[in-house]
């Protein structure tokens, strides 16, 4: 460990790194749950949590709430826009195939950017919070509190999402659809609604990551493109449509990109990302922690 | 079927009259002055992109979202040798040099990728691919300059018509490969693995051999083009080189004309060029969210592409039109 020159500075590398990783982790399981169900790869949910970061940054400058109370009015509003996307475009293109639903979903992401850049301008927004520059001492290891709050918030969300999956009827159901549609049609269910719940659902945990991410990171209206990638890429480390895993995932490549940032240089932190991406996809397209289903998508 | 293209001589006849007419129209106009020039030299560019994605994309189904990669490549290539003056200005040594690089890339990459990914995860993987690279030049010190790019020797400049014919023997050369490969048995091949892999493999076909041989033609091409664009812009930098629209624009260019057809490409170029300079005429500041609005709507109401509707596997209002009764007759 000679990169390093104390254990602390390890550890707050370390820790510096799973915070981050908690945001991607927010980000990617929105796109996980779409994924698992839809198959679609959903690029705009950069933008989309961008979109919510605006709200914040409203909502903050005008009422000068704490922008978590955003959490509040976000989810609903979010739960709303997901439904009415799905229903008024995405059901309707998903029947001509993945293309052109990656397709709507790159077009929605610029529409979205550009439409921000046009009302709200492309100057960097911040929202700054009571607690921005609070922050907690353990031996030597620092903790930002607004970092552990959006730490907190990436926990609730998967554990929320994992509840709903595994212990109501319709997270059974979008579980039944994710496995086999054709299946879960014959069984009663109604594919087409219970995509239009997952994605309601995924857009809503945008909006949680767009919240949790404008609290620590200024913001432009282009800046959720380098989240939807990162997004991915946590995906794919944790298995393409699993949830618990999108977590994981975010706080691997997190912990990855610190650690490479700090000993390599920041420059090649992305770098190192993208290639343990692809690599993950040639030899563990399962994920790095998934089971192996014997099968290569 | 949709493999086989153009078999009619009413086809050719029209390819080769709208040929003559873009071979004899910058000897009528001023190209410096000409917008049409400039319209047409972007969109040959297009053709030979969107006909470059289609390849593999299209034809055989593997989706890539890398061409960024290899239109980056092309454009560094040629402008790191010829600020060490290994090439020349519209060196045509320089352009397939570059177009060779984007090849062996393609080859080593899609060795790798297309043996083992498939679907989403060959996207995925595709799009971390241009990503890399483009981290790579931004960090590669004094061979890619960094972040602030390479600027080339601008003073070279001649003239217009030399970029027009350049992007046109691009988009000519890239039509003949995809006719010629399409109608060999290599296109009988690209579509047998497009519509079932498993049932293609198991009747004989080399799957990777003919992935990775629709792959590198079209990245190919795709390096053609970064290098003209190099000489043309006399200035590359990571962010314009390895920009998302290079492979967004033709991907959307081909599903908007018709993803696995010859003419479709071609015409989806034509019209979205043509609607993204008109909007960029008519309303400057609103210009991205018109093309982006554009892009939702296409892909909402044509998912097929244009060419369904004209060759008659949708019935739509086109196919009343005589002139495309033509063409559908003969595609």
């Amino acid at each position: 460990m000679h990169w390093f020159s104390s254990l602390a500075t390890f550890l707050q590398v370390l820790v510096n790194g799973v915070f981050l990783g908690c945001m991607y982790g927010v980000a990617a399981i929105g796109l996980s749950l779409v994924f698992g169900c839809m198959q679609i790869i959903f690029i705009a949910q950069g933008a989309v949590m961008i979109l919510a970061a605006y709200c914040i940054f409203w909502m903050v400058t005008f009422t000068s709430l704490s922008p978590f109370w955003g959490f509040l009015f976000i989810i609903p509003v979010f739960v709303g826009f997901g439904f009415a996307m799905y229903t008024g475009l995405f059901q309707r293109v998903a029947k001509a195939g993945k293309n052109p639903s990656l397709l709507l979903a790159f077009g929605l992401m610029v529409l979205l950017e550009h439409v921000m850049a046009f009302v709200f301008s492309s100057d960097y927004r911040t929202v700054k919070t009571k607690f921005a520059s609070t922050a907690l001492g353990l031996g030597g290891v620092t903790f930002s509190v607004n970092r552990i709050i959006v730490a907190i918030v990436a926990c609730a969300a998967t554990a929320l999402v994992f509840l709903f999956l595994k212990k109501t009827i319709l997270g059974k159901a979008v579980r039944a659809v994710s496995e086999d549609m054709g299946a879960a049609a014959l069984l009663g269910m109604r594919p087409e609604w219970v995509s239009a719940v997952t994605f309601s659902i995924g857009i809503a945990l945008a909006g949680v990551a767009g919240v949790a991410t404008c609290v620590i990171f200024p913001f432009d209206p282009y800046f959720g493109f380098i989240f939807s990638l990162k997004a991915l890429i946590a995906v794919a480390f944790g298995g393409l449509g699993s949830v618990g895993g999108a977590l994981l995932g975010g706080v691997i490549l997190g912990v990855l990109e610190s650690m490479s940032a700090y000993t390599i240089g920041g420059g090649w932190a992305d770098a190192v990302a993208y290639a343990a991406f692809l690599l993950v996809l040639i030899f563990r397209p399962e994920g790095i922690l998934g089971r192996s289903s014997g099968e290569k998508a | 079927m949709r493999g086989k293209l153009n078999s009619g001589k009413t086809g050719w006849a029209v390819g080769f009259i709208v040929l003559a007419f873009f071979v004899i129209y910058p000897f009528l106009v001023n190209t410096e002055r000409s917008y049409l020039v400039y319209f047409l030299y972007m969109t040959f560019i297009y053709v030979a992109m969107a006909q470059g994605w289609n390849l593999a994309g299209g034809y055989t189904g593997q989706v890539s979202l890398g061409q960024h990669a290899f239109f980056g490549v092309g454009c560094y290539v040629t402008a790191i040798l010829w600020r060490a003056k290994a090439i020349g200005y519209l060196d045509p040594l320089g352009m397939v040099l570059s177009g060779i690089c984007a090849v062996i890339l393609a080859i080593l990459v899609g060795l790798l990728l297309l043996s083992k990914l498939r679907g989403d995860y060959f996207a995925l993987g595709t799009l971390g691919l241009g990503e890399i690279l483009h981290v790579i030049a931004i960090n590669g010190g004094r061979v890619t300059q960094g972040p602030m790019g390479i600027n080339l020797p601008s003073d070279a400049y001649i003239s217009m018509t030399y970029y027009y014919f350049i992007a046109l023997a691009i988009a000519v050369l890239t039509l003949i490969v995809v006719l010629v490969m399409t109608r060999s048995s290599i296109g009988l091949a690209l579509v047998a693995i497009r519509e079932n892999e498993v049932a293609a493999a198991a009747n004989g076909v080399a799957v990777l051999k003919y992935k990775v041989i629709a792959f590198a033609a079209g990245a190919f091409v795709t390096g053609l083009c970064g290098s003209l664009n190099a000489y043309y812009t006399f200035h590359i930098d990571s962010a314009g080189a390895f920009d998302l629209d290079w492979v967004m624009v033709p991907i959307l260019m081909t599903i908007l004309g018709g993803s696995g057809t010859f003419l479709g490409p071609i015409l989806g170029a034509f019209i979205l060029s043509g609607v993204y300079e008109l909007a960029n005429m008519v309303m400057p500041q609103l210009h991205p969210i018109f093309s982006a609005a554009f892009i939702v709507l296409v892909t909402l109401f044509l998912p097929d592409g244009l060419m369904k509707y004209i060759t008659g596997h949708k019935e739509g209002v086109l196919r009343r039109l005589p002139l495309f009764r033509a063409i559908a007759r003969e595609t």
